[in-house]
């Protein structure tokens, strides 16, 4: 082992000794330190610029404040969203008309139309007149006469659970009746 | 004399929509249906003139009738410009007063917006409808026609018909009441309330109910015990009815020239840009909100038909965002420099 170890310490020092024969290593030694420098360089422009946006994180004052504006613009934004879906689960709630929309006069209004010449139809004699008003009257009566009759119906049907059920299927029925054209 | 029946005749279906755009202008749509080839101005419900958009087609009934249709289209710079067009009315609707109303919010995260068309009451002394109506008879009294048609005429329609009863019971009475309302009002006004013996404002007004009760009770006969004055003798008494003949005809006629409203009926559609988030309308098959607008509405109380809706602004919600980040961001680095 000892021989071992003298031939192996000689051949180092042999390998020490024996310098590489470079062509000009003065360039080799300049471009080690100008790729070194220009290391530090580019990780201090990083930083620099990390250091320059994030600098108010050690100012107390601006930090606060950011947060502020930060925990407010948060807070605005649940709020308004709340609120929003608050208003949009009301809007869902109010009545859908099914089917197309109608302007036509309804019954109901033709009744409150009726109601209103009845109060007023002869209290503005200045205006115009299209059909004579014997008829108007006999219209009237008629419409009189046929609410008489259609309030006594209802109140014999009221009256009667038997005829109240049999009424109400007829309408179901004619309601679902399509016919076959 | 009124005779609203027959003028009714010639008027056609109309549907008016109005298409909300997010600078403010509106597109306005009007579709008018006749069982005639018969568009006269005077018959027509809102105005339109040859500026806009129109189109004419025959359609088919589902009953196999033939409709003409008439369809008229123009986008109006705003609001301003849709009321101009309501001054220049010469249509059935010309007595009534209405008018459009467009508003914009920013609030950061949203915009809000606002439209809205309002006729102005007639009456300037009658009640308000919500007085005589609970919440439920209120909605059916404002609900479109064929919503109640349906109703009257669906399952379970004895009852609706009998709630149908009662609301226009109830409507009677408030029709009644607003037009004695009206005429103590008018006849008050007349006097310059220097009337004496008990025909002040004040006093008249404590005996309404009374002067209602007398109107309700000869309902059957009101037209003609009013024109002969047998209504005003009961309520006032001979000695003030002879006193007071000229006041009390002509605060009659302007109570019932007021409280007769000649009006054509129609149905108003809106869409908002946006999520809708406010109304006080209905929603028809489409989603579109529809209002019925019939002279009842708007004849005590100034009628409004309004819609709000919010737009997102996605570029608040970036920018926000991106500022939140950042912030976060800070924190973490000052604590990890602390660290």
């Amino acid at each position: 082992m000892t021989k071992e170890n003298d031939n192996y310490d000689r051949l180092v020092r042999m390998l020490r000794n024996s310098r590489p024969d470079l062509f000009r290593p003065e360039n080799i030694e300049n471009e080690v330190i100008k790729r070194i420098q220009s290391r530090n360089q580019s990780s201090g422009m990083f930083s620099g610029f990390i250091d320059a946006l994030f600098g108010w994180v050690y100012i107390g004052w601006v930090r606060r404040s950011l947060i502020g504006v930060s925990v407010l613009l948060v807070a605005i934004f649940v709020y308004q969203q709340a609120f929003i879906i608050r208003q949009v689960n009301n809007i869902s709630k109010q009545v859908v008309i099914i089917g197309s929309e109608s302007s036509s006069v309804s019954s109901s209004a033709l009744d409150k139309r009726l109601a209103l010449y009845r109060l007023t139809v002869r209290l503005s004699p200045d205006r115009e007149i299209r059909i004579s008003e014997s008829r108007l009257e006999e219209l009237l009566d008629s419409y009189d006469d046929l609410q008489v009759k259609y309030k006594d119906l209802l109140r014999i049907i009221e009256e009667d659970p038997e005829l109240k059920s049999y009424i109400e299927n007829r309408l179901k029925e004619d309601k679902e009746y399509k016919p076959d054209i | 004399m009124v005779l609203a029946i027959a003028a009714s005749c010639n008027e056609p279906e109309t549907v008016v929509t109005n298409i909300v755009h997010a600078d403010g202008t509106v597109t306005r749509r009007i579709e008018m249906k006749n069982f005639e080839n018969k568009f006269e101005v005077s018959d027509l419900q809102v105005p339109f003139d040859s500026t806009w958009t129109i189109t004419d087609s025959l359609e088919i009934s589902r009953e196999g009738d033939t409709i003409w249709v008439k369809r008229a289209e123009k986008l109006f710079s705003g609001v301003d410009e849709i009321n101009l067009s309501y001054l220049a009315d010469s249509g059935a609707n010309k007595e009534i007063k209405r008018h459009a109303e467009f508003s914009r919010k920013f609030r950061w995260f949203n915009t809000e917006y606002r439209f809205s068309e309002i006729i102005d009451k007639k009456m300037s002394y009658g009640y308000p409808v919500k007085n005589f109506l609970s919440e439920d008879e209120l909605k059916w009294f404002y609900s479109p026609g064929s919503f109640t048609d349906e109703k009257l005429n669906g399952a379970d329609s004895l009852r609706f018909r009998a709630f149908n009863d009662t609301v226009d019971k109830k409507i009677e009475e408030w029709y009644v009441k607003s037009l004695v309302s009206e005429w103590i009002g008018e006849f008050t006004k007349l006097t310059g309330d220097s009337a004496d013996n008990g025909m002040g404002f004040e006093a008249l007004k404590q005996r309404e109910d009374e002067f209602a009760a007398i109107v309700l009770k000869n309902s059957e006969h009101f037209d003609s015990l009013w024109v002969e004055g047998a209504l005003f003798r009961e309520f006032l008494g001979e000695t003030n009815s002879v006193r007071y003949k000229t006041e009390a005809d002509s605060a009659s006629v302007l109570a019932a020239d007021h409280f007769w409203v000649s009006f054509s009926d129609y149905t108003l559609r809106t869409v908002m840009p946006g999520k809708l988030t406010g109304t006080n309308g209905f929603a028809d098959s489409s989603g579109v909100l529809l209002w019925p607008v019939s002279s009842d509405y708007f004849l005590t109380e100034q009628y409004e038909m309004f819609s709000e809706s919010k737009v997102s602004n996605l570029w608040a919600w970036i920018c926000s965002g991106i500022f939140v980040l950042f912030v976060g961001l800070g924190i973490i680095i000052r604590k990890k420099g602390k660290g």
